[in-house]
């Protein structure tokens, strides 16, 4: 079942439904557990009683037995909240092979959905964004709320530039409930930007995951010879050598990943790299594993 | 090496257009879309420096064509030595003109040039010349003395015109051949009448330092006998004269004593005064020859140093009148009279009339007639017309004269042209018509003064699309026509001969023209029985082809070779004497060649035009021609043509290789 992970065989799948359906299940089949499992009903421990604590938690066959009050407690006890931050500005439109860096982002993100939705049971909604909001999705966990993400994802297309700055206000209006927040973007500003601009979903408990989402290219460009380069974003021409592109370009691009890596832990923000030549379960594995940390 | 126009060498920087061009090629690349340029940084100077050039090969090609063509623009030279004492050449030119005839001027000439000779470097190369009317250059340059010497001792006095000007032109060819400086020697009698009109015409290169060697200081005087008028041919010794021209240059009054030989016998002598530098003429009455071709001249007793011109050769053929048949009708006795007079006149009785009435023409024999000429004649009887016409067509010629006559019938005889009308001027508004157009070209009419002020007044007009119109009326009616019939000619005068029609027999060059025409007829064009030296004698005419023709010369030789008397065209007289020719048409003559009489005046040219031609200031031209050419050592040498074929080569190349490369993109998808 690899293969459906792969981006360049999904790209040749139409719909972004199939092609979560495809990729979630395959992933889920690959984790060799029923695909019956689940957090919620999970016992987790017992704790002593202690005054104040809502009764109905009591466990009374314990306190029958032993005539000691003990709280039994549960994991994923309530459902978590999913929220998509999806960058949609131009420079996700760069590819080098078949899959865009916002193709990648919407299966990417239709992936989550399926999973969040189908699997979990989790409230899921969507914010695409440049440099400001332009579709928001709230989350929720009513029938066709998948069709309806899946839909927002479509009309994702990129445009104009990336802002953090300026949306963030209507992120904040947007996330007041505790929940997961994934922002899918290339992250082409300063990292103490990016941080300084995203920290403030954090306060209200969230938990923020950056999917750095980039070309195998921009990694490491390949130029056969000085080359003129224009930016999608601001069509800034420049002429680049090949020398530099080989030797400068990926110590800078790697100073950055490192750095917004860095800062992001330190904000408590969790990082994940997407490249888009490589398998989208990456993205479903830090998903789960957060999911499962946050129970 | 330099530049003889160096501001061209700024093309040099065309040069960096195809490097721009080839480094333009890689950066014209299309631009890459990118997501995001925040890592890049612009490196402009980075990216020139290490942005390889594409088709070297191609690239070198172009830039070489670009500067080889802005160094052929600038015209690069280099410098050869070319005056060391080793490479100079020494041109000793010797005069043999006619003048130099004059006393020991050659051999003065002679010896002087072998003692500049003895006094060269051994190992200088001299090369010896005689100079007429063109330069004859008898050695090359070579260093052997005794070889020099010996040309020297070959060259004999000439009888040609000296011309310094064709010295100066041919020394110019020399110089342009030789790459050398050269020190021309120059032994002659500096004669004034060699002189060309300019003085430019003796302009020598700046290479060739000119050492004259004056073998005549003095003016000489010289009696010459200048010219003769005489007839070349004679059919009446009685009424044949000769007139002698005899000249003095620079000469006292004296009395000359004037001779008239015939075939080395003096038949007569004629005592002339001549006055001081001045002309006289001698006039010998009649000119007695026997038939045939007589050796004549006209002689003067000699008293000066230069006694080849005093005597002046031509030749006289003596043979007798030719008849010419003169049809009329019995009434018309005025264009008898009037053609006959006009005949006698004019061609020196070398004709004699025959004048036959029409109705007794039948029984004349026409082929001992120079040629037949019918007046105005009605009809002819039959067997005569056709005789005559196989006269015509077997050679023979005839004049037409068509007057009223030819009104009352439809076609001209012999001619057989039709007569579209006859125009009666005399009854018209202007009373008569002249001649407009005339064609001087056609031997008949080659004076053409005076045809302006003939009357014509009545004149028939014919079809002229067959003949070759000569003469044509105000109204644009032919007057004379000439058509070939056979191998004869039939010319046909649309007027009368009689002062009835025209007022042409009473107008004086009513006799020219019957001489003209009679010549014409008759296929004898007058003779020329004396030449100058270096004139060109015409021994066939473009139609006589592979005929052979012959040239003895005054020495008796055959000059013409076989292959060139079967095809030369013309023969240049090149000393005088008799030459007796054969020519191409089977005409036997004799030529009488004179040296060119300004070469009788001996007064030389100058100091001061001497000094000028010298160009180097007098005695010491020497001493500073040796100066001139110490500073003249290295001479440039243009080396624009090397560079030319080498831009050839390049642009060859660089179409070969951009074609290949072309072929190379066009196939790439």
């Amino acid at each position: 079942m690899q293969r459906f992970l792969d981006p360049v065989v999904l790209a040749e799948i139409s719909g972004l439904d199939l092609i979560a359906r495809t990729v979630v299940d395959g992933f889920v089949a690959g984790l060799h557990r029923s695909p019956d499992f689940g957090f919620s009903q999970e016992f987790a421990e017992y704790r002593a009683y202690s005054p104040g604590d809502d009764l109905r938690h009591v466990d009374w066959n314990v306190f029958a037995r032993t005539e000691r009050a003990y709280l039994k407690r549960y994991r994923g006890e309530t459902n978590s909240l999913l929220t998509v931050l999806l960058d949609a500005s131009n420079s996700m439109n760069y590819a080098s092979g078949k899959v865009s860096k916002m193709d990648y982002a919407r299966f990417t993100a239709a992936c989550l959905f399926y999973l969040a939705i189908h699997n979990q049971r989790d409230a899921a909604g969507l914010i695409v964004f440049d440099d400001e909001v332009r579709n928001y999705i709230r989350p929720s966990t009513r029938q066709g709320q998948i069709n309806r993400l899946l839909h927002g994802l479509e009309l994702a297309e990129p445009r104009a530039r990336t802002d953090f700055a300026k949306p963030l206000d209507h992120f904040r209006q947007f996330l007041r409930r505790r929940g997961l927040v994934l922002i899918l973007s290339d992250f082409y500003e300063a990292p103490e930007t990016i941080i300084r601009t995203i920290e403030p979903l954090r306060f209200h408990g969230n938990e923020v995951v950056l999917f750095h989402v980039l070309d195998p290219k921009e990694l490491r460009p390949d130029l056969s010879g000085p080359a003129i380069l224009f930016d999608l974003e601001t069509n800034l021409r420049m002429e680049v050598t090949p020398e530099y592109a080989s030797n400068e370009y990926p110590k800078r691009i790697e100073a950055h990943i490192t750095a917004l890596r860095d800062r992001a832990r330190s904000a408590r923000m969790d990082y994940c790299l997407l490249v888009t030549d490589r398998p989208l379960d990456a993205a479903l594995r830090q998903y789960l594993t957060i999911r499962q940390g946050r129970n | 090496m330099g530049f003889l126009a160096p501001w061209f060498l700024i093309g040099v920087a065309a040069a960096a257009l195809p490097i721009y061009l080839h480094l333009l090629r890689r950066h014209s690349t299309t631009p890459h879309p990118f997501s995001s340029l925040m890592f890049f940084e612009q490196r402009t100077q980075s990216s020139i420096r290490h942005r390889r050039l594409r088709y070297l090969l191609l690239l070198s090609f172009r830039v070489a064509v670009l500067v080889l063509l802005a160094l052929a623009f600038a015209n690069p030279y280099i410098k050869r030595t070319v005056a060391s004492s080793g490479e100079r050449r020494m041109l000793l030119v010797i005069d043999n003109s006619f003048s130099m005839r004059a006393g020991p001027r050659l051999s003065d000439a002679k010896r002087e040039a072998v003692s500049v000779l003895n006094s060269r470097h051994p190992a200088e190369g001299a090369q010896i010349a005689a100079l007429g009317s063109e330069l004859h250059v008898l050695t090359q340059p070579i260093q052997d003395s005794a070889v020099l010497r010996a040309a020297v001792d070959s060259i004999e006095p000439g009888d040609a015109r000296g011309s310094f000007g064709e010295l100066a032109r041919a020394v110019r060819s020399i110089e342009e051949a030789a790459h050398a400086p050269i020190e021309l020697h120059l032994f002659s009698d500096m004669q004034k009448t060699d002189m060309p009109a300019s003085l430019a015409e003796m302009a020598l290169p700046p290479h060739v330092s000119l050492i004259l060697h004056p073998v005549a200081k003095d003016t000489l005087p010289n009696w010459a006998v200048e010219s003769v008028q005489a007839p070349s041919q004679v059919w009446d010794p009685k009424k044949a004269h000769v007139e002698a021209v005899i000249a003095g240059y620079h000469t006292p009054a004296a009395s000359r004593m004037a001779s008239l030989v015939v075939n080395g016998k003096i038949v007569d002598s004629r005592k002339v005064d001549v006055p001081a530098g001045g002309r006289a003429t001698a006039v010998f009455p009649s000119l007695n020859v026997p038939y045939g071709w007589s050796r004549c001249e006209v002689r003067i007793d000699s008293a000066d140093s230069l006694a080849a011109d005093d005597n002046y050769l031509f030749a006289v053929e003596r043979s007798d009148p030719e008849p010419v048949l003169f049809i009329h009708e019995s009434a018309d006795s005025r264009s008898p009279l009037y053609f006959g007079s006009a005949l006698a006149s004019a061609a020196e009785a070398s004709f004699t009339l025959d004048s036959v009435p029409v109705d007794r023409a039948s029984s004349t024999v026409l082929s001992k007639y120079a040629f037949v000429v019918l007046s105005d004649v009605i009809s002819l009887p039959a067997p005569f017309e056709n005789d005559l016409l196989r006269y015509v067509r077997g050679g023979g010629s005839v004049l037409i004269a068509a007057g009223t006559s030819a009104a009352h019938r439809a076609r001209i005889p012999v001619l057989d042209e039709t007569v579209i009308e006859a125009h009666d001027y005399s009854r018209n508004g202007e009373r008569f018509a002249t001649v407009a157009e005339t064609d001087s070209s056609h031997p008949s009419l080659q004076s053409s003064e005076g045809w302006a002020g003939v009357k014509f007044y009545y004149a028939v007009a014919v079809d002229p699309s067959s003949s070759r119109v000569i003469a044509r009326l105000t109204d644009h009616t032919p007057l004379l026509l000439d058509k070939k019939i056979g191998e004869g000619h039939s010319l046909l005068f649309a007027s009368g001969l009689d002062d009835l029609t025209n007022d042409f027999p009473v107008q004086p060059v009513f006799v020219p023209f019957v001489r003209q025409v009679a010549r014409y007829l008759s296929g004898t064009e007058e003779q020329k029985g004396s030449r100058l030296v270096d004139s060109f004698l015409e021994l066939r005419t473009t139609k006589e082809e592979a005929v052979s023709v012959e040239v003895i010369d005054p020495a008796g030789h055959r000059p013409l070779s076989l292959k060139e008397a079967a095809s030369t065209q013309s023969y240049q007289l090149r000393s005088a004497g008799f030459y007796s020719v054969r020519l191409a048409n089977g005409r036997q003559d004799l030529v009488g060649v004179n040296a060119d009489r300004r070469e009788s005046d001996l007064e030389p040219i100058p100091e001061d035009t001497l000094t000028l031609w010298g160009g180097k200031g007098g005695p010491d031209s020497q001493h500073q021609a040796n100066l001139g050419e110490h500073q003249d050592q290295e001479r440039p040498r243009s080396l624009w043509w090397y560079a030319m074929v080498v831009v050839l080569v390049a642009a060859l190349g660089e179409s070969l290789l951009a074609g290949r490369y072309l072929v190379t993109l066009a196939e790439k998808p």
